[in-house]
């Protein structure tokens, strides 16, 4: 298990956890993040990333990304 | 019958375009009670008694955002006849997420499935017949920007309104799930409608506190939570969460046909990974912005502002006026007042409205491409570094055209700290308004100076920046920005309609302006300026009593005030404070004023012939001291009103002005004893209050952050706090 925002730029994985406080986990479960769902990182700026999920391109501050762990 | 429809989607679905498309220009657009979140209802085309209510774009009915809260309180309190859901094609699985929540409410869905074509040039394919049977509601394919099957879906809707069709039947979960809703049902008899029991049930096994207030008396689910997350070792909330999606895999296997792709990148991600490199994003989105500034400020901007205030104004509005009063043997007071009150002053602001419209115009383009989003993505790592979020900087972007529309978009920032944050800032972007501010000090004190405009923005970005980094600093703002978290739309054409419409609301907010704000305040200044006291007795004046009327007065009253900023050295000082506080009503005012002030009925937009006038009564220092202090200080009273509205909330109203002034205050002041002891090497108290200003401006600066802020960060979006 590693946090998605060690992932590389172009490379997939599955997610196992999504940590944080509630609120921040209720969002990203909302918007599609759910433990078992994959997960591809489309590019990565600084430490921010945009990332597909479910067929969808959410963008993800750092410190949301170190919550979602592949 | 009249019949209510719910649209309802989620962000980026094409919802507005349906909305759209289904009423055409037969809209309300209002707010939703007791918040800042934009409701629009409409008429269905050729229906008279159709209302169509467009639901802010939530993902879920959770009550994490004050759009899902405003969204499911309609659907609960108000129980439209019909939901008319839009779903994105290209993104089936997340979209059904909330199609599993609406349909627990006992209303009748209707899906509208978007952007299939899209789908089907990708190869994929969705069954929507098996999408039906397995979801038990009502299906239409449409696309919504070609506006193919919109109507059929609205009938659709309707027909299933009028046979007052059964609800449809809810997303089932695993049995062990299902045992717990059951017995919370029970606990639930006779509190709400049988429809709506299911739902209830779910939200309290959710531990939702909004929902409990919504009930007649507590129910308490504790126990039968405890056993679930016994049995199933998870969090009720993701047990559920995690039964919804499960259910839409099962049907997306039955419905969808996915091509297989050796190229699992589209043409978005594509996209993205060129405007969104590390190295490459911002160098691109400067090439854009300035594109966009050049276009709309310098060529097509500046030839039809050139055109209105020259030709229309210039040779037919305001001669036309004048000539045909005159005909009509019109009593001089009154000549006087439409002609040089009315007309010129509405007129100095309706100047701007093309310019305005082109810049509107291209970031309304760039906003419905989908590259704004990638704005905010990109602009996010450095407004991060000063406390505001990267959706911070599209408010600040219109707001360089004209603050209303500005403040306004600051609506799409979930976060409350960062929203509030936004709207005490965003006025600090030089407007098109403040522009002839800067080109009358730029002429009159610097010889024209381009660096005076440069230095405008700059003042303005820094004042941003000092801004959000003293404020995060305070109690009020302690803490990060929210962590961000943004969908980002697959990138498309933009339809000419959206961008048409999306120009003319931000532009219509700026000439709505002119219409009162100005208008007033034009009717107020010219009697202000025109009647005063002459030899004791109250009438009229010639021209040149200007310095009996009852502005001067005023102005001569509050002129002290300004003495420490170097504005009443020549001995004319009342009308510096006079063009200033007229500024506060509408920075357009400030050149005009100027102009009736120094006795020209009328000046060209940079003040030119007054600019000797002026020079002879202010040294430079004080000069570029009033120039910021109109750059910075609270604007308009339309943009004071949008910031009443927006920060709905009178204390921080008071405070967000307060705080702009006393800024535009003190910088002024430093930058006039300090520029004054440099200049001229006069030290006086005033250069030592300066010094002292500077000194604890850097302290606010450097000093440590709060406790407070090294917490981790916290998304303050719950309901309550807006």
């Amino acid at each position: 298990m590693m946090p998605l925002s060690m992932v590389q730029a172009g490379e997939s994985g599955t997610i196992k956890k999504v940590g944080g406080k509630e609120e921040v986990r209720r969002f990203l479960k909302n918007l599609g993040f759910v433990a078992g769902g994959s997960v591809t990182v489309v590019s990565k700026t600084g430490g921010n990333l945009i990332v597909n999920v479910k067929d969808a391109r959410v963008a993800l501050g750092s410190d949301m990304a170190s919550r979602i762990l592949v | 019958m009249s019949v209510r429809i719910a649209l309802a989607g989620n962000p980026n679905s094409g919802k507005t375009t349906l909305f759209n498309a289904l009423t055409g220009s037969n809209q309300f657009v209002g707010n939703w009670p007791g918040v800042t979140v934009e409701k629009k209802e409409g008429r269905l085309k050729g229906h008279k008694e159709v209302t169509i209510v467009d639901l802010p774009g939530i993902y879920s009915l959770s009550p994490y955002t004050l759009e899902e809260v405003v969204a499911r309180r309609f659907l609960l309190e108000e129980k439209p006849d019909v939901i008319l859901n839009i779903v994105d094609g290209t993104n089936l699985e997340r979209n059904l997420y909330l199609s599993t929540q609406l349909l627990e409410l006992g209303i009748p869905v209707v899906l509208a499935v978007n952007m299939l074509d899209l789908l089907e040039k990708s190869g994929d394919q969705v069954h929507i017949g098996k999408l039906k049977e397995k979801l038990g509601c009502e299906a239409v394919e449409i696309s919504a920007l070609k506006g193919n099957g919109v109507m059929k879906a609205a009938e659709k809707a309707l027909s299933l309104a009028r046979e007052k069709k059964a609800a449809p039947k809810p997303c089932p979960f695993q049995s062990r799930v299902e045992e717990s809703l059951l017995r919370v049902q029970e606990e639930l008899k006779g509190m709400v409608p049988e429809e709506q029991k299911r739902y209830f049930a779910i939200k309290l096994l959710e531990r939702d506190e909004q929902i409990q207030k919504l009930l007649p008396r507590a129910v308490d689910a504790g126990g039968e939570i405890a056993r679930l997350e016994e049995d199933m070792d998870d969090d009720t909330e993701s047990i559920i969460t995690n039964e919804r999606y499960q259910y839409i895999s099962s049907i997306m296997q039955d419905c969808c046909r996915k091509a297989a792709r050796k190229d699992t990148l589209t043409l978005s991600d594509k996209i993205d990974k060129i405007v969104t490199n590390r190295i490459l994003a911002l160098p691109i989105f400067a090439v854009i912005m300035f594109l966009v500034y050049y276009v709309s400020v310098t060529t097509v901007g500046d030839w039809l502002t050139g055109w209105t205030n020259d030709t229309l104004f210039g040779e037919w509005i305001v001669p036309g006026v004048s000539s045909g009063l005159a005909a009509i043997h019109c009593a001089d007071w009154l000549t006087s007042l439409v002609a040089d009150g009315i007309v010129a002053g509405v007129g100095a602001v309706l100047g701007f409205v093309p310019q305005m419209l082109v810049l509107f115009l291209f970031l309304a383009v760039l906003e419905s491409c989908g590259y704004m989003a990638r704005v905010a993505f990109i602009m996010d790592r450095i407004f991060r570094k000063f406390g505001l979020s990267g959706k911070s900087f599209i408010p600040m972007l219109i707001g360089s055209g004209c603050g209303v529309p500005g403040i306004m978009a600051s609506r799409t920032i979930e976060s409350d700290r960062d929203r509030k944050m936004t709207i005490m800032t965003t006025t600090f972007v030089p407007c098109g308004a403040k522009l002839p501010i800067i080109a009358l000090i730029a002429g009159a004190f610097f010889g024209n100076a381009g660096w005076v405009a440069w230095s405008a923005y700059f003042v303005g970005i820094a004042a941003i920046v000092c801004s959000g980094i003293i404020l995060k600093k305070t109690r009020m703002f302690a803490g990060d920005p929210a962590p961000f978290v943004m969908e980002l739309p697959a990138y498309h054409l933009p339809t000419p309609g959206n961008v048409l419409r999306s120009m003319w609301e931000r532009g219509w907010s700026f000439i709505k302006k002119a219409g009162t704000v100005i208008l007033l305040s034009s009717i107020v200044l010219w009697f202000l300026q025109g009647f005063g006291w002459v030899d004791g007795r109250f009438g009229m004046l010639e021209a040149e009593q200007l310095e009996n009327s009852i502005l001067a007065y005023i102005g001569n009253g509050i002129a002290w005030m300004f003495a420490p900023l170097g504005w009443t050295q020549g001995g004319e000082g009342w009308k510096m404070a006079v063009a200033a506080v007229t500024g506060l009503i509408a920075k357009e005012n400030v050149v005009t004023t100027f102009g009736i002030l120094f006795g020209y009925a009328e000046v060209a937009e940079d003040g030119a012939e007054i600019w000797t006038r002026l020079s002879a009564v202010m040294t430079g220092a004080a000069a570029y001291g009033f120039l910021v202090f109109n750059l910075l200080c609270a604007p308009c009273f339309a943009a004071m009103g949008a910031i009443k509205r927006e920060m709905n909330n009178a204390k921080w109203f008071w405070f967000a002005i307060g705080y702009q002034c006393g800024l535009a205050y003190l910088v002024s002041l430093c930058i006039y004893q300090l520029g004054t002891w440099v200049t001229t090497g006069a030290f006086g108290p005033g250069t030592v209050i300066a010094i002292l200003v500077v000194l604890g401006f850097f302290y606010l600066l450097l000093r440590p952050a709060r406790e407070g802020s090294r917490r981790p960060a916290g998304m303050k979006m719950a309901a309550g706090g807006r």
